[in-house]
């Protein structure tokens, strides 16, 4: 049981920083970015390159993958959203043009990048074992152990930044009142690019981070776009705290799951629960009213 | 009758009557009639999306719901041997019955977090067959069913299609251009205004969420006996999204706009398989491109009444009443 | 007037591209193939390398100015279309490469996509080398498809024996990937296994298409202590990471499956935790490669960039087709010309170093009548980096 509950603490830090590199998105735009899983495997594939192929050192890569993720927000919020945003008639066009980007990204890298599944050799070798699996014991490699470490990190820093720095200020002021903001004087067009990026930035860190424990394909995205929503539906969208704990359930719900039932009945299960709770609490654990 | 619905009606027999005399010319080749069987299908489930956008939910669980009336008719069609005539009706209406159900809990969510509660519906209805036993036979799908029409042609199949369109056509169109389809207009704008009004908001978000869900179980049924089979991935969130893209890029403004979208959108990607993977590629590209340049969908070109202005939309029903006045009465005075 | 234009635009709109689809492309000395496969998303590797493989045997005929069949020149133009894993728009894909007069069409890759596309190749007199196991598209009355390449349950009875009278392996569990094709490779095998006299420890365990964290799911495997884990239609992406998983986990025992892997990236994904890793080869492995297959994997890489092993077993399909084609021209417009050489058609194996194993067409065993590609039955263990043959056979036919 113990590596269960392990294995549910890894997937819950890393998923925790998915969601709210989706959640910041959202709580900054009022768009669901569909592409964020798209993002999550270009990060991944920039770490790829560069760790793996050309060999630079690990702790700068990821980073890399960090910046490049953040440049292309940018580029999107730029020559996308804002347009969208700008001039069309009903909410629900910004969320089509976020499926077109998470097509076009998606596409992109097979043509790019080729279909084959991709690996990069291990950051740190090494494991932690404590007796035998099977009879109960406890394994953690020391890679595992350095994915959750660096995720919880990453999670602290995003925290403190939006805490106590002037732009992460402005940018829950943005989320919260985007008049207000603007009347307050904070330059609006620029903090909303900067949620963007970040949340851009955070879907390449985590997918950065996993693929050298899981390696990446270009088919990845959507599985994890997938996810990433229903962690924030759980928690609450634009709400940071509610995309850890949405991180942190279903990371636990997953391991627990997949040890007590066979296969895809875990995440039938995950729906079925998610609908119901959604039914009790509409707008997530901690989220607020939308439309 | 403004000019939106002119055009609505236009579009709307041109597409019909096209559809109809195209044999005439291509009744050769059975590959152009299996991509116009495509579309017709795909409009029939898109028109239900379609429906819900009326309503102001913007609906990514349409494919789920086409499942349900696949397996309805997999099910029927394998366990019961009944006729394909009877299994028809009962798909759609099992996929009506079951949208009823579903959505008399999960229509109170609005927005976002309905449209990606809908994405979960989707995978959830997919995992429900993948577990379900030998009754849906799991991941191995039920194959081997019976195509309705004996013989080689493929004609009969294609009027079928062509009979489902206009029918699900005739239906959306008799909804919207109603009373009924000015309480949705009313329920869109502004939810509690409506209900304020004395309107019975819950009962008329069901329904339309059960004619809409219905529709969804029509088309996945036809689907379902062109390619004889069906399987727990025969429908899935893409397919979800597909169908809210053909709406979009028809324009949400115009009943026909589901059909024109999902028509474009197939004949294009046809069209593109010159450029095999690069495809979707180009898709994607597309796609951004007219979200950018057309916000307001395809049928919206060259039309002046709904182009550039933010907040105002078109009178839908009534020649006269601007919107202020729509809001207001929603129950007062009869369609055009 | 604007309602006119609109009703011209819309015909225009509908027959325009309908107009440009129906243009028949009719050329005089061209040998039209098709490939009908996955070829986008989580799958893609499956189509697109028989895409891939198609074109290089291509590339290698038209460069010596075309194959000859029957005294004309005939250049080799292949025609793949990507079917996204979706039954529909197999079916789709079939009726346009048949009504392109295309005859013969390797894949599709999936039971759910073959068996779509069965009645539409029945119906339209063309004949199909699909790359999915289920037993009822090859045996009687299904005439129209041959199987491309060894199937699962015909090398499963192989490995386990092996596993049992070489390794000492008593008990075995089994891993599938929730999807029809694993999951019935995982029934076939546990089946053999029983056959073979082995405990089953684990029968119905599976993980969702999209996985990527194994260890939950191994856990509960390795929990039940077998002496072997068969991972049932495992796909290339997700062998490395299995295999990573369960070492990290501590098992000790084999690790094994019936579908043909890539060395590369489980070298890149697992490095050494992947040794000793058993899998289904074709004609690539070292060992065994004549100068034929040496120089149709440097073609693979020029057109391609890089070799992937699942084109090893891949490779025959066409070259196949061409070598009867060339026996017997007529078959070129007619399969059931075809489907008679197919009877008793023997050529040598040119891909295979000695240059005596014989490439025919098997299969009575299994499916009651010749619809199988003989390939060899190459059974491969990964050991530093790369697969080393471990033992080479044939179908039973």
């Amino acid at each position: 049981m113990l590596q269960v509950l392990i294995n549910g603490a890894l997937l819950g830090a890393v998923y925790a920083l998915i969601a709210l590199g989706l959640t910041m998105v959202f709580s900054i735009m009022r768009v669901v970015n569909f592409a964020h899983g798209q993002m999550y495997m270009l990060g991944g594939f920039v770490v790829y390159y560069l760790y793996g192929q050309y060999g630079l050192p690990f702790y700068l890569a990821l980073p890399a993958a960090g910046i490049v993720l953040g440049l292309i927000g940018v580029a999107f919020n730029r020559f996308f959203f804002q347009p969208v945003l700008a001039t069309s008639t009903r909410e629900e066009n910004s969320m089509l043009m976020a499926v077109g980007t998470a097509l076009l990204l998606e596409n992109l890298a097979l043509t790019l990048f080729g279909e084959k599944q991709r690996g990069v050799p291990e950051v740190v070798e090494g494991i932690f074992i404590w007796g035998d699996v099977a009879e109960g014991g406890v394994v953690l490699t020391y890679s595992n152990m350095l994915v959750m470490g660096v995720a919880v990190l990453a999670i602290v820093a995003l925290l403190g930044f939006v805490q106590y720095t002037r732009p992460g200020r402005a940018l829950r002021a943005v989320a919260q009142d985007k008049e207000a903001a603007c009347l307050q004087g904070v330059d609006v067009k620029t903090t909303t690019t900067l949620g963007f990026a970040i949340g851009a930035a955070l879907a390449g860190i985590a997918g950065g981070l996993l693929v050298t424990i899981y390696g990446v394909n270009a088919g990845v995205g959507s599985n994890i776009s997938t996810k990433a929503f229903i962690m924030v539906m759980i928690g609450g969208a634009g709400v940071t705290k509610g995309a850890i704990l949405g991180g942190l359930l279903l990371g636990f719900a997953e391991a627990i799951g997949y040890d007590i039932f066979p296969g895809s009945v875990t995440y039938l299960i995950i729906f079925v629960a998610m609908i119901i709770f959604l039914l009790f609490k509409p707008n997530g654990m901690f989220g607020k009213p939308w439309g | 009758m403004n000019s939106l619905k002119k055009r609505d009606i236009y579009v709307s027999f041109s597409v019909l009557a096209i559809m109809l005399v195209l044999p005439l010319f291509i009744g050769q080749s059975r590959y152009l009639l299996s991509v116009l069987m495509n579309c017709a299908g795909l409009s029939v489930i898109a028109l239900g999306v379609w429906l819900i956008f009326s309503i102001g939910r913007g609906y990514i669980g349409q494919a789920g719901f086409a499942l349900i009336g696949g397996y309805t008719t997999g099910i029927l069609l394998t366990r019961y041997n009944l006729s394909y005539w009877v299994v028809l009706p009962l798909s759609a209406l099992s996929a009506a019955f079951f949208g009823a159900l579903i959505g008399s809990f999960i229509l109170k969510l609005r927005g976002i977090y309905f449209s990606m509660l809908t994405i979960s519906l989707t995978e959830a209805i997919r995992l429900a067959f993948l577990n379900g036993g030998s009754f849906t036979q799991g991941s191995k799908g039920i194959t081997g069913l019976p195509q309705p029409f004996s013989g080689d042609s493929p004609l009969p199949m294609y009027y079928l299609g062509l009979a489902l369109l206009a029918f699900a056509l005739l239906l959306i169109w008799r909804v919207h251009y109603s009373r009924v389809g000015r309480i949705f207009r009313a329920m869109r704008l502004n939810e509690d205004l409506a209900e304020s009004f004395g309107t019975d908001v819950w009962r008329y978000r069901v329904m339309a969420f059960a004619i809409a869900c219905g529709l969804g179980g029509l088309g996945g049924s036809y689907f379902t006996v062109f390619i004889q089979s069906v399987y727990p991935q025969s429908f899935t969130v893409e397919h979800s999204i597909y169908y809210m893209l053909y709406c979009f890029l028809g324009g949400l403004e115009y009943v026909s706009g589901a059909i024109v979208g999902a028509f474009v959108l197939t004949i294009l990607f046809e069209l593109l398989r010159e450029f095999q993977q690069y495809q979707t590629l180009i898709y994607g590209v597309l796609m951004i491109s007219v979200i950018l340049l057309l916000p307001n969908g395809l049928m919206a070109l060259g039309s002046s009444k709904s182009e550039g202005s933010k907040k105002a939309l078109p009178p839908i029903g009534g020649a006269d009443t601007t919107p202020g006045k729509a809001d207001a009465k929603p129950m007062i005075g009869r369609s055009s | 007037m604007k309602n006119r234009s609109i009703l011209r635009c819309t015909l225009l709109a509908i027959a325009a591209p309908l107009a440009i689809l129906a243009a028949p492309v009719h050329a005089q000395d061209v040998l039209k193939i098709g490939v009908n496969g996955v070829m986008s998303g989580e799958a893609a590797s499956w189509g697109l390398v028989n895409k891939y493989c198609a074109e290089t045997t291509a590339d290698v005929y038209n460069a010596k100015g075309g194959v000859d069949i029957g005294g004309k020149k005939y250049k080799i133009e292949i025609v793949a279309l990507d079917d996204k894993n979706d039954p529909k728009l197999s079916v789709s894909n079939a009726e346009k490469l048949t009504s392109e007069g295309i005859k013969y069409i390797i894949g599709p890759n999936i039971d759910t996509t073959a068996l779509a596309v069965k009645p539409v190749v029945e119906r339209a007199k063309a004949m199909n080398f699909p790359y999915a196991f289920a037993k009822e598209l090859y045996s009687p009355p299904a005439n129209a498809s041959v199987l491309g390449m060894v199937a699962s349950y015909q090398v499963g009875p192989i490995m386990y024996d092996y596993l049992k009278t070489k390794k000492g392996v008593k008990s075995i569990a089994f891993l599938a990937r929730n999807e029809s094709d694993s999951k019935n490779q995982q029934q076939e095998g546990v089946e053999a296994a029983k056959k073979l006299g082995l405990t089953i420890t684990a029968d119905k365990d599976t993980y969702e298409p999209g996985t990527k964290d194994f260890m939950p799911v191994l856990t509960k495997i390795i929990k039940t202590k077998p002496d072997a884990i068969v991972l049932s239609g495992v796909a290339p992406a997700d062998a490395p990471l299995l295999n990573k998983a369960a070492r990290d986990l501590g098992f000790k025992g084999s690790l094994s499956t019936e579908t043909a892997q890539d060395s590369k990236i489980l070298a890149q994904v697992a490095g050494a935790k992947a040794n000793g890793f058993l899998s289904v080869g074709g004609a690539s492995t070292p060992e065994i490669q004549s100068d034929a297959m040496k120089a149709y994997i440097e073609a693979y890489k020029k057109r391609v960039g890089e070799w992937n092993d699942e084109a090893g077993t891949k490779v025959y399909a066409l070259e196949l087709i061409i070598a009867v084609l060339q026996k017997n021209p007529a078959a070129i417009n007619d399969v059931e010309v075809f489907k008679k050489e197919m009877e008793t058609f023997s050529m040598v194996n040119p891909f295979v170093k000695d240059g005596k194993t014989k490439l025919e067409f098997t299969g009575k065993a299994d499916f009651g009548r010749r619809s199988q590609v003989g390939v060899p039955l190459v059974v491969n263990e990964f050991q530093d980096k790369d697969f080393k043959t471990l033992f080479v056979g044939t179908i039973k036919n």
